[in-house]
């Protein structure tokens, strides 16, 4: 078993057996979802002069020596390959996913081996063993307590070489948001908001509306106007509006009119109330319906606009102005006849089975708890229903830390 | 009545949401270690100390705000940027300083325990594991930030110290030219109390500990204009409250050739003030004192050593993932309270003390911090100035050179 803390800094000799110095990184290209292949050798020569060697002229690689199969001499100069990601400078110490566990961890030392014939990074070593190893102390343990534990290289993301590796694994795009999100927060800002740039803005809206308030409120910042107003135009009114009035108002202003039409008046509507209210706290993505619609019809409007909600547990049905009249369950709907009116088979509002939007979180714990609610009305003193609370933003206000 | 309960718990919070990293971390400075050694720099030496507190001043404005800075622009503990930029290796020795300083620390701050209840007549072994326990317990259960503000606000007893600096009518006029007079004598106690007034004012901790809150706390490079005077004005504030301890026991103590073995004698400082209720203030300020440090410092210590080594932290993890991370706060808590324990020990030479140990290992810990921030790929445009780069090396050398003294005088004899 090799591991990169091993050779790094042995001597490395040509064919004639002259040393021209010691190794000091390796370079890697590296491709999502697959073990990278040594690419070439840094090596610190005489002076403090730098020299590149291309992989395919290294007869021997191990722990005890470093040989090249040919002359020095005849060995083309190479300038440094931007592109690349190195090993030592960019991944060893660093920290990195672990797509698996979905977490992040710091890399304590690299496993090389032969992968179809190419010697390549295959693991990625976060044990306590590895450490001992980099200091030189592995003799200490010989009763073998410790154990090694690694991470397959191709079911890791390192973050800090991310933007040269360039191609995401897909894998971490398989990741929960949630998860994603506290990836993000684990990491330092600037590599967090390296990640986030590399999402597609549709993933990256839904990474965005999981992460901590104040951590969301620099990574704004951090990833510039361009990018940040790409991710908050897909985030949903309630949390865009959230993450709004944590900002100061000149940069408010300039993400509310980059904003739609339609999006912008429901932010507009939802930044007034306090954050920790049931008029903070609500959405505008409810489905609503008229009273006179029919089943099927209703089911027909169901299938169009899904995708722009986040759940449709009821349909709210609306009389004239706006006026909640009663609740249909999806769970009826789906069983009533198809030309059933919404008015025939709702249940009728009660007072006491909604929520106003100046209620503190208690009071909206008790009634959706009361009347075994998974989303509640949030309606004004004519009874116009203005948004929505779901169950998971009343936990996320609970348990902020999970 | 519950509203108005919430409303009043609500204004508290703001308060604490305007005092920012710099106040809280220089107030936990006046540890139970601060306290005496601070009472101790007076009652010994009078105002013969004071300009170093004045440089003590200048160099704690400096490095917090470096610790500040670096956080603000690399996102991360200190911990965590050794370890990427000088390998394992270098941060192995760095992390074992820091625990090795923090551990003297703790131990200072169950000292403060054990002689805060000795005044009231309670007996540290019964003291001392109830005071580990409690840190444990509540740590472990309950809100380490409420806790944490609790402390802080006892803290404020300090505020004692400044109108007892003015009631027991010192010689101002003497102190502020002893601010600017060095004054030095070159025997191993003198020089042990120095290196104790530089080493508990400026910490190992307290440069790991200002980094991760900025980090924490979500600031953002754009405040650190803000941030940077907000530092200033917690080393001006933490530093003034130590000129009014050492001004108060210098015209008490030192007046009267009373040295302290005692925290009972330290106690004595207050009774221009409190009268017969001196030492029960003492007592209660030192607990109080005490207690802070006690939760700041395992915590802080395991946070720092688990993001050098990638070891999973926090208290929301399991027993099982977190395992490291809780084992190390058990360590700094327990360690230290059984050592306080042993007979006989002298609690006041060893809260002094272990600031020694402070002041002796703070200089490599600086160095670390002066080779990260006047590197250009980590810091950016965000490098030291030169004015900073003089002080901060002038501090490091200035305790390296007091260390070596220190030695030279020990090993010769001169008492």
């Amino acid at each position: 078993m090799l591991y990169l803390s091993q050779i790094l800094n042995s001597k490395i000799k040509d064919s004639s057996d002259k040393t021209i110095g010691r190794l000091k990184d390796i370079s890697v290209k590296s491709k999502a979802g697959a073990y990278a292949p040594l690419d070439f050798l840094i090596v610190k020569g005489k002076r403090r002069k730098e020299y590149v060697i291309p992989y395919e002229f290294v007869e021997n690689l191990s722990k005890e020596e470093i040989t090249l199969k040919s002359l020095f001499k005849s060995i083309p100069n190479e300038s440094l390959p931007e592109s690349h990601a190195y090993l030592n400078r960019d991944v060893l110490d660093q920290q990195i996913v672990d797509l698996e566990g979905a977490r992040v961890v710091r890399v304590n030392d690299l496993k090389l081996g032969l992968f179809e014939d190419r010697m390549s990074v295959l693991g990625i070593d976060i044990s306590n063993k590895g450490l001992l190893r980099r200091l030189g102390l592995e003799r200490f343990d010989f009763l073998d307590l410790l154990k090694v534990s690694f991470i397959d290289w191709r079911k890791a993301q390192p973050i800090k070489g991310i933007l040269k590796l360039d191609t995401m694994s897909k894998d971490l795009t398989k990741l929960h948001p949630a998860d994603l999100a506290n990836i993000v927060e684990d990491l330092s800002l600037k590599q967090g908001s390296k990640l986030v740039r590399t999402l597609d803005a549709e993933m990256a809206a839904k990474v965005f509306e999981e992460i901590e308030p104040a951590v969301k409120k620099i990574l704004v910042s951090y990833l510039g106007p361009e990018k940040a107003s790409q991710i908050v135009e897909k985030m949903s009114a309630d949390e865009i509006a959230d993450l709004l009035q944590s900002l100061p108002r000149e940069e408010r202003d300039r993400f509310l009119s980059l904003l739609q039409n339609g999006k912008l008046k429901k932010v507009e509507r939802l930044i007034k109330y306090r954050k920790d209210t049931a008029g903070g706290l609500m959405n505008m993505d409810y489905m609503s319906a008229g009273q006179d619609w029919t089943v099927a019809h209703t089911l027909d409007e169901i299938r169009r606009v899904y995708p722009s909600m986040r759940s449709v547990l009821y349909v709210y049905v609306i009389g004239k102005r706006e006026v909640l009249k009663g609740t249909v369950s999806l769970r009826r709907l789906i069983s009533a006849k198809s030309n059933v009116k919404l008015k025939d088979i709702m249940k009728r509002m009660q007072k006491r089975a909604v929520i106003r939007p100046n209620q503190s979180i208690e009071d909206i714990v008790s009634v959706m708890t009361k009347y075994n609610l998974y989303t509640a009305a949030v309606v004004d003193e004519k009874n116009t229903m203005i948004g929505m609370v779901a169950i998971d933003d009343v936990m996320r206000c609970l348990a902020p830390k999970a | 009545m519950r509203k108005i309960f919430k409303k009043f718990w609500f204004k508290l919070i703001l308060i604490f949401g305007v005092i920012g990293p710099g106040i809280i971390a220089a107030n936990a400075d006046n540890d139970a270690g601060g306290i005496t050694t601070y009472s101790a720099v007076g009652a010994h030496y009078g105002l013969k100390m004071l300009w170093v507190l004045l440089l003590v001043t200048v160099s704690l404005a400096i490095t917090q705000e470096m610790g500040v800075r670096i956080g603000l622009v690399t996102r991360q503990g200190l911990g965590g940027v050794i370890r990427e930029n000088f390998g394992v290796r270098w941060t192995s020795f760095a992390m074992l300083l820091m625990f090795v300083a923090n551990i003297g620390t703790v131990t200072a701050e169950f000292a403060g325990v054990a002689a805060a209840f000795s005044i009231i007549g309670v007996s540290k072994y019964i003291a001392v594991p109830l005071a580990a326990l409690a840190v444990w317990f509540i740590l472990y259960k309950g809100s380490f930030k409420t806790t944490q503000k609790i402390f802080l606000v006892f803290s404020a007893f300090y505020i004692v110290y400044i109108i007892n600096g003015f009631i027991v009518r010192p010689d101002f006029n003497a102190a502020l030219v002893s601010l600017v007079t060095p004054t030095i004598e070159w025997t191993t106690p003198f020089l042990l109390t120095m290196i104790a007034l530089i080493g508990t004012t400026i910490t190992p901790w307290g440069q790991f500990f200002i980094q991760s809150y900025v980090v924490d706390k979500g600031l953002d490079i754009k405040h650190y204009k803000l941030e940077k005077a907000e530092v200033f004005f917690g080393a001006f504030l933490t530093d003034l409250v130590s000129f009014f301890i050492i001004i108060s026991t210098a015209a008490t103590l030192y007046k009267y050739g009373i040295d302290i073995t005692d925290a009972k004698d330290a106690a004595v400082a207050l009774r221009p003030l409190a009268g017969n209720l001196a030492q029960f203030l003492f007592a209660f300020g030192l607990f109080a004192a005490s207690m802070l440090g006690a939760f700041i410092l395992p915590t802080a210590t395991a946070y720092s050593l688990c993001e050098a080594f990638g070891w999973e932290s926090g208290f929301n993890t399991t027993w099982r993932t977190g395992r490291t991370f809780y084992i190390i706060i058990l360590l700094s808590i327990f360690i230290p309270a059984a050592f306080v324990l042993i007979p006989k020990l002298p609690l006041v030479k060893i809260m002094i003390w272990s600031q020694d140990i402070n002041g002796i290992l703070l200089p490599f810990i600086l160095i670390f911090v002066m080779k990260i921030i006047n590197n250009k790929r980590i810091m950016g445009e965000y490098v030291n100035k030169p004015v900073g780069n003089v002080i901060a090396w002038l501090t490091i050398f200035g305790i390296i050179g007091a260390t070596v003294a220190l030695v030279v005088t020990s090993s010769l004899g001169m008492n």
